[in-house]
């Protein structure tokens, strides 16, 4: 009797320790009326430096530091910390006109001189980051407190980019080990708590010389993608980032938002026959046949892939996002699987009893490595192809396997960049055939495309690289050595009440999670 | 006058009871799990790829008569794909536990006969591999291999040897000394002769229960390992797999996920136990009163 009693008390006391724990998180559910958000954006943050000199932040958000050129929503360039640019005729000097009376989060002022710091450090120490390639500039220097001139050894119009991402601290504050935490620099934001692994507390820069954020305080907590919805759903945070599996759960209180990016899914298709080239083996034999790669552009049917592996969020593309100034955006004019299926029949692939098409008895199937994010894609793509016949068989797989199989098999990669520099990487020639890496996998290579590349990295100006850039793209779409399939979209749950403004979103380059802060001085509470 | 009926009986029967003696019941209850496992592991063996195919039309549906453990998040049905799954990991387990116990029994063997050098050596090499936690060794050498189904397998085998070569060995000491051995020596009969003869036909019961109870052993690592990702890749139907997937849904009230392949997983464990379990009885009565 005693046993049970004591039973029953338990009980009760285990009961009222649960209740009582609940009761907590609705304090902080209402807590959240107060000038301040606590939002989730991935743990990635965590993983790395904040100092800009050691890569933090390499895309160019303003966050706690601010670069000379900041992207617009519209992806042009426009001043940040300068205000005007001249590029010389040679292409080789580029002088920035600085803002005056621009303070760093310290009270100090900033001049060309934090810069000239900023910029030499970062040459000095090239090998800590690997965000920025500074290995063009020959010397940077400061004409006046508000003038700085940069000279490149030679042309390198990726500059006006480089500029734009990266970020510029304070050079009489600097300190490498103490800036991996508490960087300061002249951004909205200035951090005022940074525990490991836990959290980021930021709180407005009072010295900030753009429009002061509405908010007093931020604090990015670092968790996982399912203990951040439980938490959302127990009313803890104000914005999760939410993997697109999940974003139409219920979530009382908050509504999901997806925001657009310039990061596309895409699978390398190995051009070349299996062979040995240059010490390397490269090619697929299923691949190669130009018949099997255009029809896949035109035959599968992207909006269902999408809706089945990515709940329908995201757009179906067939290039890089319009929203890049460098891009040859191409509407998406795809499930012509008829027409597909003639070119396949034209190339001698014929369907077996299997429903798989054959040729010479070669089967038209071949092996994708995905990571493990990007399986439910290649799988739903899988589903897609096998409607032309053609038999792709998913892996899901790691980066170690996936660098083994990057030349002889497809792999589905995800690039998305302010910088065209991305279109070096992938059609390159010059790129194909280096050991290590990740560029050209499908081993794409093309005189004429890479004398576009050329012409583009050397422009004189922007518009110059951009025909350049866009001519390349549109040679090498003529040979699919890639098959696009979606411009994906970052999706955020954010609690109703809370404004993270969408219309000052930069496209979100690659990265789900930490983007979403690049507007972060735009948040408010209705 | 009536005289009453003697209150002791020599056969001890409790009330209730079935006629069946141990002896019988100890074989039902072993080819019924072995009847079971043997079903599960033939039925997935031969299971046609397309029941367990992608659909993604019939994303997470709950568990029904069309699907008695419902659907993923790929549509796919989670019955098949747990039978699958479970006989891959019990084909897994069948290879790992067959090399493993065929080192502990080479192992044991030679190190009770050869005593010595080779007796240190490989008492240094069970020590060796018993002092370092089995899952950390398993995921050294899964991943050491390129990971994937012959890296779990001999992940599993390289490590699970040692318990059962303790135990052999332990048993070919006693053996060595038996009075048919030495006759058997003294014949002039060579060490190879005499293990092969002699003393591996004695040990074979032990080995067999030893190798039955490493079965569960086995299962429950490739699926601990392939949990941690460290095993089979994603793509094919494994317990590890299914459950760490599961995972992922369970923040979002997919129950069924987990719950039924973990069962499954949990009943073929337990089932291989109780046959490792009874044929010790049966194969060694001697042991059953420990």
């Amino acid at each position: 009797m005693k046993r049970a009693l004591c039973l029953f008390l338990l009980a009760v006391f285990a009961l009222a320790l649960l209740l009582g724990c609940g009761g907590d998180s609705e304090n902080a559910a209402t807590d959240s009326s107060a000038n301040s958000v606590i939002a989730y954006v991935g743990s990635n943050i965590f993983d790395s430096s904040l100092d800009p000199i050691k890569g933090s932040m390499p895309y160019g958000y303003s966050f706690v530091t601010n670069a000379l050129l900041r992207v617009t929503p519209e992806g042009s360039y426009v001043g940040d910390l300068a205000y005007s640019w001249t590029v010389s005729d040679d292409a080789l000097t580029y002088t920035f006109d600085l803002l005056p009376d621009i303070m760093f989060s310290d009270g100090s002022n900033f001049t060309a001189h934090d810069v000239v710091f900023t910029y030499q450090t970062v040459i000095e120490h090239q090998a800590e980051n690997e965000e920025v390639d500074l290995s063009r500039l020959a010397y940077v220097t400061a004409l006046s407190d508000q003038v700085v001139e940069f000279v490149l050894s030679e042309p390198y119009s990726p500059f006006l980019d480089v500029t734009a991402m990266q970020g510029i601290v304070s050079a009489d504050a600097y300190d490498s080990e103490a800036f991996d935490r508490y960087p300061i620099g002249t951004g909205p934001w200035v951090i005022a708590q940074y525990d490991p692994n836990q959290q980021i507390i930021v709180h407005r820069n009072h010295h900030y010389f753009g429009d002061a954020p509405h908010l007093d305080q931020v604090t990015l907590v670092a968790m996982d993608d399912t203990t951040a919805l439980a938490a959302a759903r127990s009313g803890q945070l104000d914005v999760v980032k939410v993997n697109p599996a999940y974003s139409f759960e219920d979530v009382a209180g908050m509504t999901m938002v997806p925001l657009q990016t310039m990061d596309v899914r895409l699978l390398s298709l190995p051009v070349l026959p299996l062979q040995e080239k240059e010490g390397m083996t490269v090619g697929n034999d299923v691949t190669a046949d130009p018949a099997v790669r255009k029809a896949l552009s035109i035959g599968i049917d992207r909006q269902t892939i999408i809706d089945n592996a990515l709940n329908g969020i995201g757009h179906p593309a067939a290039g890089f996002s319009a929203k890049l100034p460098w891009a040859d955006y191409i509407p998406v004019d795809d499930n012509r699987k008829d027409e597909a299926k003639e070119i396949l029949a034209a190339a001698g692939w014929i369907e077996n009893d299997d429903g798989i098409r054959e040729k010479d008895g070669l089967l038209c199937s071949f092996d994708v490595y995905a990571s493990e994010d990007r399986f439910a894609l290649v799988a739903a793509l899988a589903e897609d192809a096998a409607h032309l016949g053609i038999k792709i068989v998913p892996h899901s797989s790691n980066w170690g396997e996936i660098a083994e199989k990057m030349h002889t098999a497809s792999i589905i990669w995800g690039w998305g960049q302010q910088s065209p520099t991305v279109l070096y990487s992938l059609f390159s020639g010059e790129a194909a055939l280096t050991p290590g890496g990740w560029d050209n996998a499908p081993t794409y290579i093309n005189p004429a495309v890479d004398a576009k590349i050329n012409a583009a990295l050397d422009a004189r100006s922007q518009e110059e690289a951009n025909k350049n850039w866009i001519a390349a793209q549109e040679l090498a779409g003529k040979d699919f050595p890639y098959l696009y399939l979606v411009n994906i979209e970052h999706t955020y749950f954010v609690r109703d009440g809370l404004d993270i403004s969408p219309a000052t979103q930069v496209p979100h380059p690659h990265g789900h999670g930490v983007p979403v802060i690049s507007n972060m001085k735009d948040w408010k509470r209705n | 006058m009536l005289r009453q009926k003697p209150r002791i009986s020599l056969t001890p029967r409790s009330k209730g009871s079935t006629r069946l003696n141990t002896r019988t019941r100890l074989v039902i209850a072993v080819s019924v799990a072995a009847t079971y496992l043997l079903g599960v592991f033939i039925w997935g063996w031969f299971l046609d790829p397309s029941s367990y195919a992608v659909h993604f039309e019939s994303q997470f549906i709950p568990p029904s008569w069309g699907h008695i453990f419902g659907t993923d998040f790929m549509g796919r049905d989670m019955f098949f794909r747990s039978l699958k799954g479970l006989s891959n990991s019990m084909l897994i387990g069948l290879l790992a536990s067959l090399i493993s116990s065929a080192i502990a029994l080479a192992f044991g063997t030679a190190s009770a006969l050869f005593g010595g050098k080779v007796d240190k050596l490989v008492l240094l090499a069970v020590d060796c591999c018993m002092g370092l936690p089995h899952l950390v060794l398993v995921i050294l050498i899964s991943v050491a291999l390129g990971g994937g189904a012959t890296g779990v397998m001999l992940g599993v085998a390289l490590t699970h040897w040692p318990e059962l070569t303790r135990i052999v060995r332990a048993e070919v000491l006693q053996l060595r000394e038996a009075w048919y051995v030495k006759a058997s020596y003294k014949m002039g009969k060579s060490r190879l002769y005499v293990a092969a003869k002699h003393i591996v036909p004695h040990v074979i019961p032990v080995y067999i229960v030893g190798l039955v109870l490493l079965f569960p052993h086995a299962i429950m690592h490739e699926a601990a390992v392939t949990f941690l990702g460290f095993g089979l890749p994603a793509e094919t139907p494994a317990i590890g797999v299914i459950l760490s997937e599961a995972m992922r849904h369970i923040a979002t009230g997919k129950w069924w996920l987990a719950l039924f392949p973990g069962l499954l997983l949990i009943v073929a464990v337990l089932l291989f136990d109780t046959i490792g379990e009874n044929l010790k009885r049966l194969l060694n009565p001697a042991s059953a009163h420990e």
